[in-house]
């Protein structure tokens, strides 16, 4: 039944009235998604695409059963924005905003684990269940419903990966962009426990890029846990200089900490099928 | 942002950490001043971001006015791993007993800061990590919770500090951490932490890097100067243009990508095929018909680029403005490098129609490596491989 996201997933956006927030509340309507309504300070009483919006999450749960919050604000109000999320309990909080000072997430995650409530990102794109929903601003022409699940921490080749898969046929059931970041609601272990429990998912990919040290946690789970479905990885970022920050703040590799290689080899090892390119990926799922 | 020694010694101060007494100078009639002033004998530390000065010969010291006149002669403008020396910290020359480290950066794995503290300071702190893991005690920091003092005190006891020396070592703890969240720290460090011969504790150097993020809001550091970076002309207009570009040295394909994750796994195609990318450049969210344009005109101006590959997707943009943005710049810089676009995303019909009106080889539900043998085809069609 995809995990996250259902076809009954009732939405608010954060920053509904913002330029982005509009063009993507706008998205997820065509997009048959239960946004229920939007939340901007000072704002309360307009609307966006007929939804109506509130000054306040609190406001919004006066009037409406809330299951997800996208966050659509600049980096400096995403702090006070998440904060709101959390203290009224909108139990799945997706961070989309790139930018986001690290202390702020810092400050979030560790709020969000207290509560046991689920934030993903900062800097992503969201989650889709193709066919079900999106709390996301991924294009949804591209997905399709099927059985690989995705989790990727970039975002455009969580596009790249499911609109290769959706051109040859095999869809998806869940796509999780974790985001970019050094510091995120959730990581790899996390997205892997959801789909080892879900019923539709068979295949699980893994997108991974250098920096950080979510891929070889991942394989520290499947080595001490198993796992009982195939996953495949892939590793962007092979042939990135040493030093330098490849676009994503998460992405580099500093004293060799965070090689491709080292990401490789560790997944590799518990016996996770890696690829060398996105092509070799569809040959092989 | 990376500070210098003397501004995060001015956070610390700030903050209740002790430093040595210390002027900064950054000519020569200062330096003149400042050696009548001193009381000798004194340190004189070259002010660089980069590590290993030490080994580089940039830190000396004076024993009297003339000694110090010869060696501030000596360290001003010389040149420690391509970085000219500017400024110097001339500071009292501390009485050493003991050299500790104190340091707190984001670990990877747990996502959260972590102190750690030894008794082995004054080296690099990979090297004693290696040569004396069991001398390294590690605290992790709850952002959300300042951590008691019982438990820095906890911590400090494993390294066998007492009485006065522990007390006063146990507030220096607090204070670098209160430090770290402040001012919205990636590392603050003190390494070494001196105990001096009379048993007072004083951080002899400070490293704190800022995260750049939060500078909006850290005004400490809106008083640091810093001189604009001398980037290469093209990483600047990338910069005016708010994209983020990557220099490569060489290589003949220039690259957009609509990500970081894309854009890398470009390069590695790329790679793949025998070809070698010129640059990295992710055009980010927010891409304008001028942003793009202005992203395309910088890679067709990167030196060795025969040919552009664009790898976009319509997330967080929108193709049709995406694909307004290259066609003007056909019409504006008429280049004779071939570019091959792949794009999909939101209005992908009306962005592929307004490439296919140009006749620029397109690529709309193909594979990010079907885009790299075309691009590699066309180039050999323009002779440019």
């Amino acid at each position: 039944m995809a995990v996250l996201v259902q076809p009954n997933t009732q939405v608010i956006i954060q920053g509904a009235t913002g330029k982005q927030g509009m063009y993507h509340a706008q998205k997820m309507l065509e997009y048959n998604v239960n946004l229920v309504a939007g939340v901007t300070p000072g704002k309360g009483g307009q609307d966006v695409c007929g939804v109506p919006v509130f000054d306040t999450v609190r406001d919004v749960k006066k009037h409406f059963h809330v299951d997800a919050s996208m966050i659509l604000v600049p980096p400096a109000g995403v702090l006070a924005g998440a904060v709101e999320a959390i203290e009224n309990e909108i139990p799945l909080i997706v961070i989309i905003t790139e930018f986001v000072p690290i202390h702020d997430s810092l400050i979030i995650k560790s709020m969000a684990d207290q509560k046991r409530i689920r934030v993903i990102g900062p800097n992503t794109i969201g989650i889709i269940s193709p066919g079900k929903g999106k709390v996301g601003i991924m294009p949804g022409n591209i997905y399709s419903e099927g059985n690989v699940g995705i989790i990727s921490r970039s975002g455009t080749l969580t596009h790249e990966v499911s609109s290769n898969l959706t051109y040859k046929g095999k869809g998806q059931s869940t796509c999780v962009c974790i985001g970019g970041d050094p510091v995120k609601g959730t990581d790899f272990v996390d997205v892997l426990k959801l789909f080892r429990e879900d019923d539709q998912t068979e295949t699980v990919i893994m997108v991974g890029e250098i920096g950080g040290a979510g891929e070889e946690l991942a394989a520290k789970y499947v080595m001490e846990n198993g796992y009982p479905k195939k996953i495949v990885a892939f590793i962007a970022g092979q042939t990135a200089p040493e030093g330098k920050m490849m676009g994503h703040a998460g992405a580099i590799v500093t004293q060799g900490f965070g090689t491709a290689e080292s990401k490789i080899r560790s997944l590799s090892e518990v016996g996770i099928t890696v690829v060398r390119t996105l092509d070799e990926l569809l040959k092989v799922v | 942002m990376k500070l210098y020694e003397f501004e995060g010694k001015t956070i610390f101060r700030e903050m209740n950490i002790p430093v040595p007494k210390g002027k900064v100078i950054s000519s020569l009639d200062e330096a003149k001043e400042a050696a009548a002033e001193a009381v000798y004998p004194v340190v004189v530390k070259s002010q660089v971001l980069r590590g290993g000065r030490g080994k580089a010969g940039g830190i000396k010291f004076a024993e009297n006015e003339d000694e110090l006149g010869r060696v501030v002669n000596e360290l001003m403008g010389m040149v420690i791993s391509g970085e000219k020396i500017e400024k110097l910290l001339i500071e009292e020359k501390l009485k050493i007993s003991r050299e500790f480290y104190m340091g707190i950066t984001l670990d990877p794995k747990s996502s959260l800061p972590l102190l750690i503290i030894s008794a082995q300071g004054g080296m690099d702190i990979e090297h004693v990590a290696k040569e004396y893991p069991h001398q390294l005690f590690k605290m992790y920091l709850d952002p959300l919770k300042k951590p008691r003092q019982y438990e820095m005190i906890d911590l400090l006891l494993k390294t066998g500090v007492k009485g006065k020396v522990l007390v006063q070592m146990s507030r220096v703890l607090h204070n670098l951490t209160e430090c770290y969240f402040k001012f919205n720290a990636m590392t603050t460090e003190i390494n070494p932490l001196v105990i001096c011969e009379d048993d007072t504790v004083i951080a002899a150097d400070s490293k704190v890097e800022i995260d750049d993020l939060a500078l909006f809001r850290i005004k400490a550091v809106s008083n640091f100067e810093r001189k604009e970076e001398l980037l290469d002309p093209l990483e600047s207009e990338a910069k005016v243009a708010g994209v983020s570009y990557v220099g490569m040295g060489k290589g003949n394909i220039g690259l957009i990508s609509g990500g970081a994750g894309l854009g890398m796994a470009s390069m590695d195609m790329i790679s793949v095929h025998g070809g070698v990318s010129a640059n990295f450049l992710d055009l980010g969210g927010g891409a304008t018909t001028e942003k793009t344009a202005q992203a395309l005109k910088i890679v067709l101006k990167t030196p060795g680029v025969k040919g552009v590959l664009l790898n976009l997707f319509g997330g967080i943009n929108n193709c049709e403005h995406m694909a307004k943005g290259i066609t003007s710049v056909l019409d504006e810089v008429k280049p004779n490098q071939a570019i091959v676009v792949k794009m999909r995303g939101h209005s992908q019909d009306e962005g592929w129609a307004i490439l296919e009106s140009r006749n620029i080889p397109l690529i709309k539900h193909g594979t990010t490596e079907e885009a790299v043998v075309l691009l590699m085809r066309e180039m050999e069609k323009e002779g440019g491989m």
